[in-house]
């Protein structure tokens, strides 16, 4: 208005002929600026005092006016009129600026929070009465859950507590240090998260899904949208919203038997959960995360979204977070092929058990059969190792056990004995005995009857000795044996050179020690006859004795006699030893007058008593 | 992949269901229509060179008592009307579907089904009627619930009309 002023003030001057009108009429537009805008005034020359007409006219002009602006002086003067003034329009302007941008709200938050703070501090339950519709169903809710959490936890520590199982969580507890709760929860809060929908709230459409690997899903795009539709269902059917209820409404969990779903919602999208079992309030935290989360990172593409599902793609990894789980520690299905291991197991101990038991018969049997043997005594039969171990004491004559062995049905392999030789006295061991020691010769006949051992058959002088000396070192108690029935029987070369040796008589000349000068080829053929006695009795083994027994006639005084008598026996000896024969078996004896040939007194009778005669014995 | 909400609407017993069972996957049973009022049924489709999915609302047939739930049009990218051409009266709720739909979730595609094409010797609906929406901007299809005719047409020009 100024510049359009100023403009017509310069512009006056350029033209004369009305110049003096043109001021006035500039004047007059001045005043009536002036009436609009007082602060012209101040700038600007009045022209009132100038000339009074102009206020008269101005009155005239500018009645109405005048009275307009007295009144909004009015209004804007008085504090009360401006109030209402401004108060009947400050919804409109609230809605207008909140409308252009968000500088209204910056502007005024401040204050609010002031205000709210003061209305608080000065009035705290009136505050309490404006939060409680919005605050008393969230504390409703977090009070349930928590509840719901710790009945759970409850029931299943009440279960637990007094089992074998709760026993071993205890020691658990105190093992790692955390509470019996904890370790309870750990144990048996099974469930498992099958399938996580991200889906669209407004079209119902699926915007990622994630599923564990080993759960079945059928269609997911249909399951979201009839999730949706079931979620706009109750939502309408029980107007929850109307009723008081949170504004999200629809379904918080829905549970069928053992199936739970969970959703969470969010302003332009929710989280449907499918679990198996019992899930702990934690899954309902990560959920409300995980939802944030999308919130935050794809609000654009979720206010824009219009079916193209490709951005949220990128979402899985942060909705696979969601797939938590818990396994259960027992309770497995045992499968049918389970039942056949104690079956097989069962099976083989059987087997194993029958087994046993033949073979403990066949070492019983065998055991028997042993005790039934002379000369062994089973002391113990007993498993060891695998192996049966048989111990006893057995004489070294008695049957062998291993041809005992051989004759059952058992492994000898498994069969191990342990025997400490000892003497037994049982007859048929004695009898063994006997002829173990004794060797005796084929004619000798050795048998165990009712009273003991009977030998019976002929033997040998010497072996007769032989088996009677033995049969006294037998210890006291042992079987009688008997030797009477035993006739004994010569050597017959003993017999024949006995015989030869003793027809023989070396004849002496009267008073003569020495033999006859015809008497050398006899002595020849006693020493060779001698010579082979004592061969014949070495290879037997039996002692053999030749005695040279002197003799005299009746001649002459007696003591001369048997001095001549042993003198002619010494001297035979001696030519005997000369010939060979071994002196340690030739004895000699002087037998005198006394033992003649012939008792008569005629020379021939005294001739034939002057002799050397030979005596052979066996035995020392 | 692109997916897209169809409602599929009309008046009681207008074939809505046998009309697209035979085109398309789903795993719900009917008894979803009469006790939540809404089946869900997907029609996978190839406009140009891109799958689609059309998730498919079939909503159950308005009648004097159970009016169509709002709630379940929200966010449906287009719909389908299925009027039955022996019953004039059906096209009559159609065009109040319509408008109501049109106030709730605002102006989106839509092809109108004039259904038992295969009856049509029986249709007693008003040809005039069918032009003067034709003039104001409907599309009708004849389709046939027993035949299939132009069922699967009908799919894939929504499609291309909602891929635009």
């Amino acid at each position: 208005m100024n510049a359009r002023l100023s403009l017509a003030a310069t512009h006056a001057p350029g033209e004369p002929s009305d110049e003096e009108q043109k001021a006035r009429l500039a004047a007059l537009l001045l005043e009536l600026a002036r009436c609009v805008d007082p602060s012209v005034a101040a700038t600007l020359p009045s022209r009132l005092e100038a000339d009074p007409r102009l206020d008269a006219m101005r009155r005239v002009l500018l009645e109405r006016e005048r009275v307009a602006l007295a009144q909004l002086q009015e209004k804007f003067d008085d504090p009360k009129q401006l109030a209402d003034a401004v108060g009947s329009v400050l919804p409109a302007a609230f809605a207008l600026a909140a409308a252009q941008d968000d500088r209204l709200g910056l502007a005024i938050s401040p204050t609010v929070e002031r205000a709210t703070q003061a209305s608080i501090q000065k009035n705290p339950g009136r505050m309490v009465d404006i939060l409680y519709p919005v605050m008393g169903p969230a504390i409703r809710k977090a009070i349930a859950e928590t509840l719901e959490g710790s009945l759970q936890s409850l029931n299943q520590a009440l279960k637990h507590s007094l089992s074998w199982r709760g026993l071993k969580w205890r020691i658990e507890a105190w093992r790692t240090g955390s509470s019996f709760a904890e370790v309870v929860l750990k144990h048996t809060a099974v469930f498992r998260v099958d399938h996580v929908f991200l889906i669209h709230r407004k079209t119902g459409l699926l915007l990622a899904h994630v599923a564990r690997d080993d759960a079945t899903t059928r269609d997911p795009q249909l399951v979201s949208a009839m999730l949706s539709a079931i979620q706009d269902f109750v939502r309408d059917s029980f107007d929850e919203s109307a009723s008081g209820g949170t504004s999200s409404g629809g379904i918080d969990s829905l549970r069928l038997g053992d199936l739970l779903l969970w959703c969470e919602e969010g302003p332009s999208a929710f989280l449907a959960a499918v679990i198996h079992g019992t899930p702990p309030a934690m899954l309902r935290t990560r959920l409300g995360e995980t939802l944030g989360s999308v919130h935050d990172q794809w609000r654009g593409a979720l206010e824009e979204f219009s079916g193209d599902t490709t951005p949220f793609e990128a979402a899985q990894p942060l909705l696979r977070l969601c797939l938590l789980s818990q396994a259960a520690e027992t309770h497995r299905k045992v499968s049918p092929l389970m039942w056949l291991i104690p079956l097989l197991l069962l099976g083989a101990l059987g087997w194993w058990v029958g087994q046993r038991i033949i073979e403990r018969r066949h070492v019983d049997a065998y055991v028997s059969s042993l005790q039934d043997q002379p000369g062994i005594v089973v002391m113990n039969a007993e498993r060891r190792d695998g192996k049966w171990l048989v111990s006893g004491l057995r004489d070294p004559l008695a049957a062998q056990p291993e041809a005992l062995l051989a004759k059952t049905d058992l492994d000898p392999a498994r069969i191990v004995g342990r025997w400490e030789p000892y003497q037994a006295l049982h007859p048929a061991i004695v009898l063994k005995r006997l002829q173990a020691t004794l060797d005796p010769p084929p004619t000798v006949i050795l048998a165990q009857d009712a009273s003991g051992i009977r030998a019976s058959g002929n033997a040998p002088q010497r072996w007769m000795e032989k088996a009677r000396a033995f049969v006294q070192t037998l210890p006291a108690g042992a079987p009688k044996v008997d030797l009477s029935a035993l006739k004994d029987v010569q050597d017959p070369d003993y017999l024949r050179l006995r015989d030869a040796i003793q027809a023989q008589l070396i004849h002496f000349d009267f008073s003569m020690p020495r033999p006859a000068a015809d008497q050398e080829t006899k002595l020849d053929t006693v020493a060779g006859y001698m010579r082979e006695l004592v061969q014949v009795a070495r290879d037997q083994g039996f002692p053999v004795k030749v005695t040279i027994v002197g003799h005299a006639d009746a001649t002459g005084k007696d003591t001369s006699n048997l001095a001549l008598s042993v003198g002619r026996a010494e001297v035979v000896r001696s030519m005997l030893r000369a010939r060979g024969v071994d002196p340690s078996v030739l004895a000699v004896r002087g037998a005198g007058p006394l033992e003649p040939l012939r008792p008569g007194a005629s020379e021939d009778e005294l001739s034939m008593n002057r002799r050397v005669s030979f005596g052979v014995s066996t035995g020392d | 992949m692109l997916q897209k909400k169809i409602c599929l609407l009309g008046a009681f017993g207008v074939g809505k269901t046998s009309l697209v069972r035979r085109f398309v996957d789903t795993i719900f049973s009917d008894a979803y229509l009469t006790t939540v009022g809404v089946k869900i049924d997907k029609k996978l489709l190839t406009v140009g060179s891109e799958q689609m999915a059309l998730i498919l609302w079939d909503i159950a047939g308005e009648d004097d008592i159970a009016a169509v739930r709002v709630s379940y049009l929200r966010g449906a990218a287009g719909y389908l009307l299925v009027i039955d051409g022996t019953r004039p009266e059906t096209l009559d709720t159609a065009v109040s579907i319509q408008g109501r739909v049109d106030a709730e979730i605002g102006s989106v595609p839509f092809v109108a089904l004039l259904n038992k094409a295969d009856l049509e010797e029986d249709w007693t609906i008003s040809m005039e009627r069918i032009a003067q929406l034709e003039a104001a901007g409907w599309q009708f299809r004849r389709t046939s619930a027993k035949t299939g005719a132009a069922v699967e047409e009908t799919f894939q020009e929504l499609a291309a009309l909602l891929a635009r």
